[in-house]
């Protein structure tokens, strides 16, 4: 069993071992597996060893908070002052943000030591990784096999044991799948609990910072010190969650109401659904009642995903010019097309589909059809999500239809790739939180991934559910015995 | 429904990006399919005229907006700092003598 924060935070607290000495072990990590993997993009090591110091003496003083000292990584979509933030693309190459983002902000002020920038799709765009212009990162359990996406540096890094914890950002599954496909675990909050003031924006009615950790405990802990409302972003909400949230974990499953609901088991691998419903059954046999639900408007869940996430992209990616920051075409004859030919040699394919696709849904003629419609279904798709979490306090579904994907696998083309995100935009499109738990390997060994989803602000039933799971479960399916297995 | 490339070009000038001969054919291929699965949504849901809220409207009441007050912002050679500037503004070469 991987140590847990706490753990490390007592290690800490006591002075059995100092923050430099915790640090310098982590780069040691890093130099040695990173080359393989390709979990960080940016390293950070000199203002690591700074801020470790700094937390040693923190730490020596007394009352440091529990992530003091503690080593960790943030996608590379997340502002950081002065250090490389990419998108791992070129249109952003070197680009060194001049603010902090809010949820960085709150970590260093916990004492966090940063080692770098973790690896992800280009503007946080798929579902494997691939399209970083860093090279795909490698999945720790199995380098023949992605890590997921977006945030699949951030996985891997958790995995590998390159990083106590990461943060990821997940607009349409990208915590909870790569969580899913590294055998991690993965929260996305609800919409609106975490500060997004500095993560570089993609759909921006749907995305979310959230914690990457090998225990529910520990994403608990991240989600208490990074959650709150900020002024900075105006979709943020100050929510009251009463007290520490990883302090309130232990709790059985006694009597809670756990939701199936058959439209997330459609077309999913019969080796993950059988997972998926061991696991059910266990919530069963220690208590939980089970409640077969339907969520019918579900099956429209990925096209109106990917009609709003475009068209909000196309305007979010419309800044991009070439003039203000980031890479500029070298040659030019007007500022058109200056504009132009930034923007064709600094995007990828991946991005220039999704920016086409939205700038059509968004066109005159289209707008009603596609943008209008989608948001109409996304308010059915809610208003099914209300009705459901009154008769339950948690959904329980896979992650993904399928484990991790072997590299460079291109399936029968984009929309094939879109289809494998059909378990967790549903989560994206209603606000609501959920986490991804480990739940066993596919017979080829590689972790399978539970979705336990919430209620709009209700963090602290999905961890308790996930956290009763890991403790009831974690033996035996013994996915957090070595991480990486390189 | 089947998109020409004309169409695609015409998509491209409005996104601000150029694609050559070649990367036109794949991508026109490409966005067709694409096009094709975001028609699935006509389905069987029906829209109507209803007025349309997003969860980030919810989220936020607009009784309770903060007061429109000047904070610091940040200052120009920060702003600068990731091109080359000229005399604090944004600097680009001379494209028209």
């Amino acid at each position: 069993m991987r140590t847990g924060i706490s753990e490390l935070a007592k290690r800490l607290q006591s002075r059995e071992i100092s923050a430099m000495e915790l640090t310098k072990a982590y780069i040691g990590a890093i130099e040695k597996l990173n080359p393989t993997i390709n979990a960080y993009v940016y390293l950070t090591f000199d203002t690591a060893m700074k801020a470790a110091e700094k937390a040693d003496q923190r730490l020596k003083e007394g009352g440091a908070p529990l992530l003091c000292g503690i080593p960790m990584a943030l996608k590379d979509n997340i502002c950081t002052d002065g250090l490389n933030t990419t998108c791992c693309s070129k249109i952003l190459k070197g680009f060194k943000p001049y603010y902090d983002a809010t949820v960085w902000e709150k970590l260093k002020a916990h004492g966090a030591v940063l080692l770098g920038k973790t690896n992800m799709d280009e503007f946080a765009m798929g579902s494997t990784s691939e399209t970083s212009c860093y090279g795909a990162p490698l999945n720790p359990r199995n380098t023949n096999y992605v890590t997921g996406g977006s945030s699949g540096g951030s996985a891997a890094a958790v995995c590998a044991n390159l990083a106590v914890y990461s943060l990821g950002s997940d607009t349409g599954g990208s915590i909870r799948q790569p969580a899913s496909f590294c055998g991690v675990v993965g929260l996305k909050p609800t919409y609106g609990a975490v500060s997004r003031y500095g993560l570089i924006a993609y759909g921006s009615s749907l995305d979310q910072i959230g914690p990457m950790t090998n225990s529910v405990k520990d994403a608990a802990i991240v989600f208490d010190a990074i959650k709150g409302g900020d002024r900075r972003d105006q979709t943020s909400v100050d929510y009251d969650y009463g007290s520490s949230l990883a302090e309130c974990l232990d709790r059985d499953v006694k009597g809670m109401r756990i939701g199936v609901a058959e439209e997330f088991f459609d077309g999913i691998n019969p080796e993950i659904k059988s997972k998926i419903e061991e696991a059910i059954k266990l919530f069963e046999r220690n208590g939980a009642v089970i409640e077969n639900i339907r969520l019918p408007a579900l099956k429209l869940a990925l096209p109106v995903y990917y009609i709003i996430a475009c068209a909000e992209a196309s305007s979010n990616l419309g800044r991009y010019d070439g003039i203000r920051y980031g890479y500029r075409t070298s040659s030019y004859t007007s500022i058109e097309d200056m504009i132009v030919k930034t923007r064709s040699e600094g995007f990828g394919d991946e991005v220039k589909r999704r920016i086409m696709l939205g700038t059509y849904v968004l066109s005159s003629g289209y707008y009603d059809a596609y943008y209008k419609k989608a948001c109409l279904i996304r308010e059915e798709i809610n208003r099914e999500f209300d009705a459901v979490f009154e008769k339950c306090d948690v959904l329980v579904a896979p992650t993904a239809p399928n484990t991790a994907f072997p590299l460079n696998y291109k399936g029968a083309g984009p929309v094939e790739m879109y289809l494998s995100d059909i378990c967790t935009v549903p989560v994206n499109i209603a606000g609501v939180p959920a986490i991804s738990v480990p739940c066993g390997e596919d017979s080829n060994g590689l972790p399978v991934g539970m979705q336990i989803i919430g209620k709009k602000f209700d963090e602290a039933t999905v961890l308790q559910a996930a956290h009763f799971y890991e403790q009831s479960a974690g033996e035996v399916i013994g996915v957090y015995e070595g991480g990486a297995r390189i | 429904m089947k998109i020409s490339k004309t169409e695609v070009e015409k998509l491209a000038k409005l996104a601000k990006l150029s694609f050559s001969d070649e990367e036109l054919e794949r991508f026109t291929a490409e966005f067709d399919e694409i096009i094709a699965f975001a028609d699935t949504i006509n389905q069987s849901i029906e829209g109507g005229t209803e007025q349309i809220r997003s969860v980030g409207a919810r989220m936020v009441s607009f009784d309770d907006l903060r007061p429109d007050e000047v904070v610091p912002s940040l200052p120009n050679e920060k702003i600068l700092s990731n091109v080359e500037g000229y005399n604090g503004f944004f600097g680009l070469e001379r494209s028209k003598k």
